[in-house]
């Protein structure tokens, strides 16, 4: 099993899905990808991308406008 | 005062967990709800101030006053030359209604991520961003002045009103985003 974390503090949207959409493409399953974003549009879009494609998804508030999004990667 | 301190943490850690905060301040309203709120606050600035909302036409305003504010005119500008731009500028900063609607939207968002406690200073992460944010913002203003207004003016409200123009706007502000999405891929992917 592997744990990748992608930065994308800083970034704006769509930058944070794009990229996280690109990088679990690579991954295999039970692989977990950790996106760090700080735009608050990008804890909506990220999360509800990943679970509507059957993806397990936490989001962790980790800071004061600061999240972590835990995809890992059912299929 | 020890005591104080203690009760103040348990107090804002008592809000945090608040079913009612996280509902409604926490969290982000839904497009729906957001929808419904834009609609009646349009129909509410509508009725009080006569003009439906508008809000990249006010910066050109600020522009003007800021102008004039270090001794510059602006009466022989085209854009400026209708009686009517003329009669807003004449009357001030304060007295337009849009003023205070922009006013609004700077603190509102401001305390709205205060209250979320989600407010952050972000880094710039390259020079790109402050080029496309430059840019991207010259663009827009620029855009948005030759179109007689921005997705808010022409778009919101020119639909609302049943105005064509705002249909044509939706076209081609639909086609000037497909760019600017291929652009970001490009540069920032």
């Amino acid at each position: 099993m592997n744990e990748v974390v992608i930065d994308c503090l800083g970034e704006a949207c769509p930058v944070p899905l794009v990229k996280a959409q690109n990088k679990l493409n690579e991954m295999s399953v039970g692989d977990i990808l950790i996106v760090q974003i700080d735009h608050s549009c990008a804890m909506k879009n990220v999360p509800e991308w990943a679970r509507n494609d059957g993806h397990n998804v936490e989001v962790e508030e980790v800071d004061d406008g600061e999240w972590e999004v835990i995809i890992e990667k059912s299929k | 005062m020890e005591n104080k301190v203690e009760n103040k943490v348990k107090f804002f850690d008592r809000v945090k967990k608040n079913e009612y905060y996280k509902k409604w301040i926490k969290s982000p309203f839904t497009y729906l709800t957001a929808a419904i709120l834009l609609a009646i606050f349009q129909i509410i600035t509508l009725a009080a101030t006569g003009n439906p909302w508008g809000v990249s036409g006010v910066f050109a305003y600020w522009g003007a006053w800021l102008v004039e504010l270090f001794g510059g005119s602006v009466d022989k500008w085209y854009y400026f030359a209708s009686q009517g731009a003329q009669s807003t500028l004449d009357a001030g900063f304060l007295a337009h209604a849009g003023t205070w609607r922009n006013i609004g939207i700077i603190f509102g968002a401001l305390a709205t991520t205060l209250l979320a406690s989600g407010f952050k200073f972000k880094k710039i992460k390259s020079k790109k961003q402050i080029v496309a944010a430059v840019l991207g913002g010259l663009a827009m203003g620029y855009g948005a002045r030759i179109a007689a207004g921005c997705n808010i003016g022409a778009l919101f409200s020119g639909i609302a009103s049943l105005s064509v123009s705002g249909w044509v706007f939706a076209v081609a502000m639909f086609a000037g985003a497909v760019v600017g999405s291929k652009l970001l891929v490009k540069f920032f992917m």
